[in-house]
């Protein structure tokens, strides 16, 4: 519904030998406008294949070459490697994705139901199917496990916070 | 501030199948705004282009300043109603910038059946004019009209919100100091000839530009003279005897430049102060948004996903996070703008309502404009609810909502329905624009709730009189009712008959608010003066 664009610009932090270094990187077509340290440098980049770039800083020119790692890059510049992570400062440190709960979320109607005492079960897996207020709710397995017990079947009512299973916990 | 943390898997079966299914709705979507935009077809455009006159598009083009931002509204305006002979409704509205100004540009298309107003033709033009009215915004009407479409003239007439309120929202907002200008650049009959009128200033183009109250053939009928239309009401006659309009202008690109001028003269004031920073764009892809949102309507996403893919570097402050937790809150930037959130992440319940009227009195007197990402399927129903109180719990919100002072923004971004639409501020709120994603869904109830609904009322009745229903009865009661609220339901139903401003890809909600923002500044934010809070 519209045209037009806007400016990019963003605020990056990497991580390189203990030191952090917080960037703000601006792209124009193959320019890059980069403060730091409250100098501005202006950087002309071009991959040439991919993870090969050329590029000019100044009246320097020079080629790196980088490779992605686990969770760094590796760029080699002029025979030298140096690893840099991108690192949020300020972020939440990850959490943990919370594990599946076992609970209903709602008060609702069991439409479905996936599994039976005594069945193995996957972490993920879908154990019941609760529908309240037009919307599905999917009660997931929090981990590999066999079921102990189950609480509901088909059509039956929930009611907030009820216990729908219980699953004894297996080794991966 | 902190940046969300996603936990999206980008690379999982089920991202993936999702991205491809809203792909294919960005797609159609985007082929529905291609047809409406061209306008009447290749015949009538033939004509008018034979007439040296530029098509509306052209105009809007050639008026705004290079490079800049065109925010259109309802393009799918009248799709699929009106046998399909009213594309865009005729009419192409947005507020566009001239000489750095935010101005509300209202354009007859012409290739429209002449231009003339269909009941959604003059919904949307309304439309505009109370967007301009609300943003404080300059009107400019480029006027190419044969008046109202005369088949239609009970739905076009002679209601308050029809034909005559144009002419009365001219007046009005000439009293509030928004300057009312017209570019007469094609027949301006009948009614259509107090646009020119009750303008300020107004352009008229020479050989195609006509104003008058009744064209030769009524004139012929009514007196017996015969004349033509130069003769009757051409830029000559207005220009040089009548004072009906101000300003000559030779030909489409003339009448521009005049209009430029006009802008450039108006001596607009400063717009309202809010502490802006410069845009930082999200530190996740925008267009991961067509994974997150489940292919099937029915499964809950977290809101927080989607938040992180509009908020200037994902950056959000969330406000109440571990209270009321169906209803997320919070302070972020959207292009540089700061706003106050609220976004559904499930059912409302007394918590969440009460949060949100908590939230939004904060941003009230911070004089935050206001955001709703809305996907709602309404207040949480029940015995044990409603003896909670449910019922004042969202009343309170909805009062919050209602005389919340601050400009209010609403995205529909999945289901929109019942009471949730008003705690989240739907249509009858006032959001300064209400923009739907190509997912949405809108109505009273779902569909399947209807119909058990109205079923159970009519298995009473019939129990009454010592009958039961047989399966066959009931499926004929249910299947219509289904099909029904299916098809009324759809986004492209809505915003053919204006419920919102336009169904926008999800990619472009940034700058949708950023725009949105941006005009509402032109308007000064009141003293905040909430309604009684049932307690």
């Amino acid at each position: 519904m519209a045209r037009g664009g806007a400016s990019m610009s963003m605020f990056i932090n990497y991580e390189h030998e203990n030191h952090v270094y917080p960037i703000t990187v601006e792209r124009r077509d193959n320019q890059f406008f980069i403060t730091y340290d409250n100098n501005e440098y202006t950087l002309t980049a071009t991959e040439v294949q991919p993870g090969h770039l050329s590029l000019q800083l100044g009246d320097r020119k020079f080629k790196c070459v980088i490779s992605e790692g686990e969770d760094s890059k590796f760029v080699f510049i002029d025979g030298s490697v140096f690893p840099v992570k991108r690192i949020e400062l300020t972020g939440r440190k990850k959490t943990e994705k919370k594990e599946g709960d076992l609970n209903s979320p709602i008060s609702g109607t069991v439409v479905s139901v996936k599994i039976k005492e005594g069945s193995r079960v996957k972490k993920n897996d879908v154990l019941l199917v609760i529908e309240a207020m037009k919307m599905e709710y999917l009660i997931r397995a929090p981990y590999n496990g066999k079921i102990t017990k189950l609480y509901f079947k088909q059509k039956d009512q929930i009611e907030i916070g009820q216990l729908t299973a219980e699953i004894e916990k297996e080794e991966e | 501030m902190e940046v969300i943390e996603s936990t999206v898997d980008t690379q999982g079966k089920e991202f993936k199948e999702n991205f491809t299914y809203y792909e294919k709705l960005v797609k159609d979507l985007k082929e529905k705004i291609q047809v409406a935009s061209e306008g009447g077809g290749a015949e009538p455009i033939k004509l008018h282009k034979s007439r040296n006159k530029l098509l509306v598009r052209e105009r809007i083009d050639a008026l705004l300043d290079p490079e800049t931002p065109f925010m259109e509204f309802n393009t799918l305006a009248a799709y699929d109603m009106f046998d399909n002979k009213a594309p865009c409704a005729g009419i192409v509205t947005g507020i566009g910038i001239i000489h750095g100004r935010e101005v509300m540009i209202v354009a007859n298309d012409a290739t429209v059946t002449g231009g003339t107003y269909y009941p959604i033709t003059v919904k949307k033009h309304l439309r505009a004019q109370e967007i301009a009215m609300e943003n404080n915004l300059p009107c400019i009407y480029l006027v190419d009209s044969g008046g109202a479409f005369l088949p239609m003239q009970d739905e076009v007439f002679p209601d308050r919100e029809h034909f005559g309120r144009i002419f009365y929202n001219q007046a009005k907002m000439s009293s509030m100091e928004i300057p009312q200008i017209s570019v007469v650049m094609g027949s301006c009959t009948a009614g259509g000839a107090y646009v020119p009128a009750m303008s300020d200033e107004t352009i008229i183009v020479k050989g195609t530009g006509t104003i008058f109250l009744g064209g030769p053939p009524l004139v012929k009928a009514a007196t017996g003279e015969e004349v033509t239309a130069e003769e009757l009401g051409g830029a000559d006659v207005h220009c040089r005897e009548s004072g009906v309009a101000d300003h000559y202008a030779l030909d489409d690109h003339d009448a521009i430049r005049i209009t430029r001028n006009i802008v450039e003269n108006l001596n607009r004031q400063e717009k309202t102060h809010l502490d802006i920073k410069k845009p930082e764009e999200p530190a996740y892809d925008i267009k991961e948004i067509y994974g997150v949102i489940p292919k099937d309507s029915r499964k809950p996403f977290e809101v927080r996903e989607i938040i992180a893919r509009i908020v200037d570097g994902s950056r959000f402050h969330e406000f109440k996070a571990l209270y009321g937790t169906t209803l997320i809150t919070g302070f972020a930037r959207i292009m540089g703008y700061p706003v106050g959130i609220l976004a559904n992440n499930g059912v409302l319940f007394s918590e969440s309502a009460l949060k949100g009227t908590h939230f939004i009195e904060v941003c009230c007197q911070r004089r935050l404009p206001l955001v709703f990402l809305q996907n709602i399927t309404g207040f949480m129903v029940g015995r044990k609810y409603e003896s909670g109180g449910i019922a004042k719990d969202g009343a309170k919100m909805v009062t919050a909502v209602t005389c919340a002072q601050v400009p209010k923004f609403t995205v529909i971004i999945g289901g929109s329905f019942g009471a949730g639409n008003y705690g989240m501020c739907g249509r009858a709120y006032g959001p300064r624009q209400l923009w739907m994603w190509p997912n949405a869904r809108i109505s009273v109830m779902g569909g399947q709730q209807a119909a058990t609904v109205l079923l159970t009322v009519k298995r009473d009745q019939l129990w009454r009189k010592g009958r039961e229903m047989t399966k066959k009865e009931e499926k004929e009661l249910t299947d219509p009712i289904l099909k029904k609220y299916e098809v009324e339901g759809n986004p492209y139903y809505s915003t053919a008959r204006i419920w919102d401003d336009g169904v926008i890809d999800p990619v472009d909600t940034r700058l949708v608010l950023g725009l949105g923002i941006s005009a509402s500044l032109n308007a000064q934010i009141p003293y905040w003066k909430p309604g009684v809070f049932r307690m």
